[in-house]
């Protein structure tokens, strides 16, 4: 009963910090100066040209009119069409999520891969692997994406190592091509997971390290596997669960930079070209669905907290 | 150092490096499909508008003329050559004759006839509609279908340049019968009866091309497929070069030709055109100290066009003038602007600043991030102006900001000082002339001043058969616009192709007017 009241609280907030995101969206994207109709027919077209695109999207009407229309239609599950390419945004978005779902996956399984072991032997001291771990730590989250991901353009262009840049197609078209498409963006988002889960397991490590269970626990004469099994992984957990959900929340958004340097058709590159053209049925939906993801995945972190934790769950509800 | 650390410290090291090398293991055995490979071009970006007549978008026009047939074009000198009318006749001032081609079709197999030239040349002269291109054209006072090969337009007054704007990508030949049919939507789709057909568009990803059938070059083209790949990064379009994933690319980078030049089996090609950016200049807005000629005179003296050819472009541009170099006609070049000193400029300038009571005038620079060159040129003219006492910020900007600050048809929306953008030349020096005339473009007229005496220039200009005479009216319309100092001509705007040479054998010509940058695609051929 109590995680029924749990979700159904989660829920209600979820709902109202999406109708807040798609205030934001739909207020900021009318406060950009330019209108679509410009980009579309370009600054020469006449003035009733450009009157009649306007009034075929409706937005010749009031801002709380449309923004309703709007909101109505998306919770109904109706995205609208693009006003660049008359085409269903809903079509439009399930076509490019795979693209964007499989670079996550990369990054995700590289990140969870390289990131969570070194983060844990730097946080245990064991060997050099601190001096390892600090130093992926701080090279992985400095190095900004584009110039990771340029690097990564001219090394597997110059040199055949077997990913290649562009030419996306989907799984189910050529596993090989589109895994070869998808290996680059998704290793260069991975090195900043890895860093990103090195700095949180090591820290986290680090602190569970210091608690007092750890000192009975080496006192009482257990080997120091069942310590780090029983005693430091699970308290451990929360904080690394924490990062990996926002870290897999923002790439299911879509991870602009590498979706551009990479000419990887999906979701991020969707909406930053819709952007670009003021295309505001797209970048509303686009949003929307980025903000919906974020909630969803954190969402299901949070109930994880209650697994991997059980007094988490206890304080919750007094 | 706690307990638990220095326990496992003493104890045997377990590496997790076997899995952090595992994921980040490379594929390379998977292989590439298989089977004929077709023409990969690496697109910046992605077609904007598929209606032609629509479409204001340069970009967007050099697939269209993949697709889409005119009824004419024109050769690597700008002259006009037959396309979908295999010859023609101006048979009064006003009235020309245009023969069909027999054999064209739309790819859906129907024959091309008279019916649709007419029906898409009212279309596009629509005057509730009318675009610039329906402008260009001017008024028509009837299309008609003579037999179902053969169409007259009767012009209600001579326009010169025709000819020239009916090779233009705006002027395509659509299938009407489909489209009042409500068969075919030109807004969502492409049906032309140019060398390819679109079989799938994913947008933002590709577009998938084959051949025309129904081509009416036959035999053509050589290579079934053709795929338009959007990569709007550079350095991916390089690197499909490099790796030869894609076999031809265009860019917008001056620094093209060097980066391509480092990459072997790839040629570059500087194409040229009659296309020149300009600096205009806000000759309307009560904030702005452009509206005192005076001070837009002064900025027109202190530009120095050698000195951004070189810096911008490497020397693979030159100076342009109001009627594009290209045309061989040297009517602009005697103006003071070109012909002074630069000390000498630059002495005047500040003596006009001065004069109006502007002797350091604060301006904002408005250079849109919608071209890698439009910053760069900025660049050099912010000490260039400084030089004569501008003080210059200059303001990178967002395109849709661009144009709704400085191409808008609302003057309480115009609002800017300076701005960069260009012109297209065409293939007539008349039809680039036309954008000064007052009211031509509704987007101009936000900060164009008004200078009557042009407008009825440019109307003989449009008028005047090609000839001396015709000249003598450009060289004066060139005399206008320096002293009206509103847009000034900078330099000329090169296209940039790089394509491995060791997979395609194309060609491109050396110069082009109309963005058709694969006119000989019919001929490419996989080596």
């Amino acid at each position: 009963m109590r995680i029924v009241y749990y979700l159904a609280l989660r829920l209600a907030i979820a709902a109202l910090t999406l109708v807040g995101v798609s205030i934001l969206v739909f207020a900021g994207l009318r406060l950009l100066p330019g209108g679509f109709e410009q980009m579309v027919l370009g600054p020469d077209a006449s003035v009733e040209a450009r009157a009649e695109l306007v009034a075929k999207f409706g937005l010749d009407q009031s801002g709380p009119a449309q923004y309703v229309k709007w909101l109505a239609a998306a919770a109904a599950g109706d995205l609208g069409v693009s006003m660049a390419t008359s085409k269903p945004v809903a079509d439009e978005m399930l076509r490019r999520a795979p693209a964007t779902v499989q670079v996550a996956l990369i990054a995700t399984a590289t990140a969870l891969a390289v990131g969570l072991p070194l983060g844990l032997l730097a946080g245990l001291g064991v060997g050099r692997w601190r001096s390892v771990g600090r130093v992926v730590g701080a090279l992985g989250a400095s190095v900004p994406e584009v110039v990771l991901g340029s690097v990564l353009v001219y090394i597997f262009s110059r040199w055949s190592l077997g990913a290649t840049v562009g030419g996306y197609v989907p799984l189910t078209e050529d596993l090989g091509v589109s895994l070869r498409a998808t290996l680059l963006p998704g290793m260069s988002l991975g090195i900043f997971g890895i860093a990103l889960l090195v700095r949180t397991t090591r820290d986290s490590v680090q602190r569970v390290l210091t608690d007092g269970h750890v000192l009975t626990a080496v006192s009482q004469g257990r080997t120091r596997w069942q310590i780090v099994r029983h005693h430091v992984l699970r308290n451990a957990s929360i904080p690394v669960l924490t990062v990996t959900a926002t870290y897999i929340g923002y790439l299911l958004g879509g991870a602009l930079i590498a979706e551009i340097l990479f000419s990887v058709p999906g979701i991020g590159l969707y909406v930053y070209s819709a952007l670009g053209n003021r295309d505001y049925a797209v970048v509303q939906a686009g949003v929307l669905l980025a903000a919906a993801v974020f909630i969803a995945v954190n969402t299901v972190a949070d109930l994880g907290y209650a697994v991997l934790d059980p007094r988490i769950d206890a304080r919750r509800h007094g | 150092m706690t307990g638990i650390s220095c326990a496992l410290r003493r104890g045997r090291a377990w590496l997790p490096a076997a899995v952090a090398a595992a994921s980040l293991l490379v594929l390379p055995g998977l292989a590439l499909a298989q089977g004929q490979k077709p023409v990969i071009w690496g697109k910046p970006s992605e077609v904007l508008s598929t209606d032609p007549h629509s479409s204001g978008d340069g970009s967007s026009w050099t697939v269209f003329y993949l697709i889409y047939d005119q009824l004419l074009s024109t050769d690597d000198k700008l002259n006009i050559t037959p396309k979908l009318a295999e010859s023609w006749e101006q048979v009064s001032p006003t009235s020309y004759v245009f023969r069909l081609r027999k054999n064209a079709a739309f790819s859906n197999g129907r024959p091309l006839t008279s019916a649709d030239v007419v029906g898409s040349l009212k279309r596009l002269t629509d005057p509730q509609k009318a675009r610039g291109w329906g402008k260009q054209i001017g008024g028509v006072n009837d299309v008609v279908a003579v037999d179902a090969h053969t169409v007259r337009i009767d012009l209600a007054k001579p326009n010169t340049a025709l000819l020239s704007i009916l090779s233009v990508a705006t002027t395509s030949i659509l299938p009407m019968k489909e489209i009042e049919a409500g068969s075919f939507d030109p807004a969502k789709g492409m049906l032309g009866s140019g060398p390819y057909k679109v079989a799938q568009h994913r947008q933002d990803e590709a577009w998938l091309l084959e051949r025309n059938p129904h081509y009416w070059q036959s035999g053509k083209p050589l290579m079934d497929k053709m795929t338009i790949r959007v990569m709007p990064d550079d350095a991916a379009r390089l690197a499909g070069l490099r790796d030869g994933s894609i076999d031809v690319a265009t860019f917008e980078n001056p620094d093209t030709p060097r980066l391509l030049g480092a990459i072997p089996s790839v040629q570059s090609v500087v194409q040229k055109t009659p296309n020149y950016f300009h600096l205009d200049l806000s000759g309307l807005n009560g904030n702005s100290v452009f509206k005192d000629r005076r001070v837009r005179q002064a900025a027109a003296l202190v530009v120095d066009r050698p000195a951004i050819a070189n810096a911008v472009f490497g020397g693979e541009s030159a100076v342009e003038y109001a009627v594009p170099s290209a045309f061989g006609k040297k009517l602009c070049d005697g103006l003071p602007s070109y012909t002074l000193p630069r000390k000498e400029r630059v002495a005047k300038a500040k003596a006009l600043l001065k004069e109006a009571g502007h002797p350091n005038p604060r301006i904002s620079l408005i250079a849109s991030s919608v071209l890698v060159t439009y910053p760069l040129i900025a660049q050099v003219l912010q000490p260039q102006l400084q030089e004569a006492g501008f003080s210059v910020q200059v303001q990178q900007v967002p395109v849709a900001e661009w144009y709704k600050r400085v191409l808008t048809t609302n003057p309480k929306d115009s609002n800017f000082d300076a701005s960069l953008t260009w012109f297209a030349g065409f293939s007539d020096p008349g039809i680039v002339l036309n954008w000064w005339t007052s009211g031509f473009s509704p987007v101009f007229t936000t900060f164009l001043e008004p200078v009557a005496e042009y407008g009825d220039l440019m109307a003989q200009v449009r008028q005047t058969p090609n000839g001396p005479e015709r000249d003598r009216l450009m060289t004066r319309a060139c005399g206008l616009i320096e002293s009206s100092a509103n847009m000034i001509p900078l330099v000329g705007k090169p296209d940039y192709i790089g394509f491995r040479r060791d997979q395609l054998d194309a060609r491109f010509g050396p110069l082009e007017g109309n963005f058709d940058v694969f006119k000989y695609v019919a001929d490419f051929k996989r080596r």
